[in-house]
């Protein structure tokens, strides 16, 4: 776009102050709107992944083959030490930890309970699954103890157990036979959600193995320090896992917590697109209200010989000139409300409480908006798109203008 | 003996109002050469708006032939006839029509970026303006200058790329009787000096003598044309139509 152009297309923007001014303001609280949508929607991304991650599932998992299909505990990883020493090897790892599962009756007096037993690594388990940080009562599992277990509240409550209480687990062993042996409840944890309260229940790894009768253990998890590494992680450790073993991410090893997170964000982005398309149809109205006013003059460029083209460059010029200064306006609206949110979060706990559970996961009550150098670029798409979207009507009425008639009816 | 550059066969013009039809023009047969200078006149409706329309390729005829420059207009996709505008011809307008928001010379300048002139086009625009005794109105926008002064600039912005035919539209209908006579001096010294043609519609008799031939339109057809024989010499007004520089003596 030349010079003159230019000057024509920025001008004529500021004929109609008060039309300019309102379209400017429309465009600037669809921006900041948008803006705070998607910053809510990448800080629930990084929330939810590192709530799935933290809650067992890890961003990245190596699993046996055909873990995925079956998703049996009793699958074993085809060289677990393999796997463990390619997991540390990555770069930008937080933590690692192996785990055994296996499926066993916990059983104290008369009452019994079925639980997913995890053996685990004490040093490092901690470091990958948040609820064993912080033990309500008792203590966690210590490196290299056998015959002690941690318990979720929940099971203590199901068994009439307390802490330094016996309890025999039984599981069936690889050949068939019933394996069983006594564990000392060492520690209770309270998550605030039976659910999961229901589902922990840790010992070592040799235990583990000595109850379901399998050697070796069944899994290798993942923490990763930045969780948007998590496919380019993956494609690194997939390359160098033993032979037969696989990788998965986070969002594979919990499909439904995901689809939860892909249906949350496509609800927020469905409510963003309905504040665009508000906008886009104000400013489509302001533009086409400036072309017809000014029928005559595209008259009088058409008859100098500017081609529908340039006209059509022209008026989204025009939109582009009104984008940019809404997007500033935007930002300016938009980055007090997005910091707030980034830095102190949207407390929903009045409604929340201290969080729900869903598929094993606590979601915090706290939700924190993502703010970065993604925002001014991104204030700038929406606005200019917005705009120019907005603008190929008009920019189209005008290109079309006939320059006999619009004279004509001028006369 | 110049070379033709308008021919017209049978124009016919017909307008599709509602249901109904209404000729403008009903078989006009008319030459122009290079170089004249020539009035369209007659009552309104007679048809000279819709005549200089088809001229000027803004519109193309119900029937007939019109040739413009060696181009057929009827033929010429709505791509050529604009380009056709923006290369060979310049438009006078009877209500002036500046682009409100830009300067004299932007708007000037306007038509040459449209031509793709690249660096010299502020010289070339500046050249123009001061060549017409508008230098000192370069840098003020419409609102800031008198009809006659708006009217001057649309005069140098129709001939800044020196096209070889200028058409204009009552260019004279909103300006008092002095700004009229300024304004067909200037016209009529392009003329002489770049060798440009001007076809003008006008309703005022002054304005008339300054023409070298006259078309009397009436009801769509050609009742008369006139070619004065001899030119009679005009005289140019002081500080129009001379380039800048000192005054011969």
């Amino acid at each position: 776009m030349a010079w003159v152009s230019a000057k024509y297309a920025v001008r004529s923007v500021g004929r109609n102050a008060r039309r300019t001014a309102l379209a400017i303001l429309g465009i600037a609280i669809g921006c900041a709107l948008a803006l705070f949508m998607e910053s809510i929607n990448r800080g629930r991304d990084e929330l939810f992944a590192r709530m799935g991650a933290y809650s067992g599932a890890g961003h990245l998992r190596v699993v046996p083959k055909d873990w995925d299909q079956q998703r049996d505990p009793r699958l074993r990883l085809a060289d677990w030490r393999a796997d463990l020493a390619a997991a540390r090897a990555l770069s930008g790892i937080a933590a690692v930890t192996v785990r055994a599962r296996a499926q066993v009756l916990l059983a104290m007096g008369t009452h019994v309970v079925p639980v997913e037993m995890v053996g685990v690594d004490p040093e490092n388990e901690p470091r990958t699954f948040r609820f064993v940080r912080k033990v309500q009562r008792g203590r966690y599992l210590l490196p290299g103890e056998q015959g002690t277990v941690l318990v979720g509240k929940a099971i203590a409550e199901r068994l009439g157990a307390d802490l330094d209480d016996e309890i025999l687990a039984s599981a069936v062993g690889k050949g068939g036979t019933i394996e069983s042996a006594m564990l000392r409840i060492v520690g209770i944890v309270t998550t605030g959600s039976d659910d999961i309260d229901a589902g922990i229940c840790q010992t070592s790894l040799d235990d583990v193995e000595r109850l379901s009768d399998l050697a070796g253990a069944g899994e290798v998890t993942v923490i990763l320090r930045d969780w948007r590494q998590t496919d380019a992680a993956r494609a690194l450790l997939a390359a160098r896992v033993a032979r037969g073993d696989r990788v998965l991410t986070w969002g594979e090893i919990s499909p439904e917590f995901k689809g939860h997170i892909e249906q949350d964000k496509a609800a927020s982005r469905f409510i963003s697109v309905i504040i665009l398309l508000i906008v886009l149809l104000g400013v489509a109205s302001a533009q086409l209200a400036s072309v017809l006013e000014r029928r005559r003059e595209f008259a009088v460029l058409s008859a100098v010989g500017m081609g529908a083209g340039r006209m059509v460059r022209l008026v989204l010029l025009e939109a582009v000139t009104l984008g940019f200064a809404g997007a500033v306006l935007g930002l300016a609206l938009g980055l007090p409300f997005v910091w707030r949110v980034a830095t102190v979060g949207l407390d929903f706990r009045r409604y929340m409480g201290s969080g729900y559970a869903f598929q094993g996961v606590i979601i915090e009550p706290i939700f924190y908006g993502d703010f970065g150098v993604w925002i001014v670029p991104y204030v700038l798409a929406v606005a200019f798109g917005a705009t120019i979207v907005a603008s190929l009507y008009p920019a189209w009425f005008a290109a079309r203008t006939d320059p006999a008639v619009a004279l004509r009816v001028a006369q | 003996m110049n070379e033709t550059i308008i021919t017209t066969r049978a124009l016919t013009k017909i307008f599709q109002l509602n249901k109904h039809q209404v000729p403008a023009l009903r078989g006009v047969d008319l030459e122009v050469r290079q170089g004249e200078f020539l009035a369209v006149v007659g009552p309104s409706g007679s048809g000279k708006t819709t005549f200089l329309n088809l001229v000027g390729a803004l519109d193309v005829p119900t029937s007939g032939e019109l040739t413009v420059l060696g181009k057929r207009v009827a033929e010429l996709s709505r791509r050529a006839r604009a380009e056709l505008r923006l290369r060979s011809l310049g438009f006078v307008f009877q209500a002036y029509n500046l682009v409100p928001v830009l300067t004299a010379l932007e708007n000037v300048e306007f038509v040459l970026e449209l031509q793709s002139v690249g660096r010299e086009r502020h010289a070339r625009a500046t050249q123009v303006l001061d060549e017409l005794g508008l230098g000192d109105l370069a840098n003020r926008r419409p609102n800031e200058m008198s009809g006659g002064q708006q009217q001057r600039v649309a005069v140098a912005r129709a001939v800044a790329a020196r096209p070889k035919l200028v058409l204009a539209d009552e260019p004279t209908a909103n300006l008092d009787g002095e700004n009229a006579e300024t304004l067909m001096h200037m016209m009529r010294d392009l003329r002489d000096r770049h060798g440009m043609t001007f076809v003008f519609s006008t309703h005022d008799p002054r304005v008339v003598t300054h023409a070298v031939r006259v078309v009397t339109l009436a009801d769509g057809r050609v009742v008369r044309d006139e070619e004065k024989s001899g030119e009679a010499p005009h005289e140019i007004l002081p500080g129009v139509g001379r380039p800048p520089g000192p005054a011969s003596a």
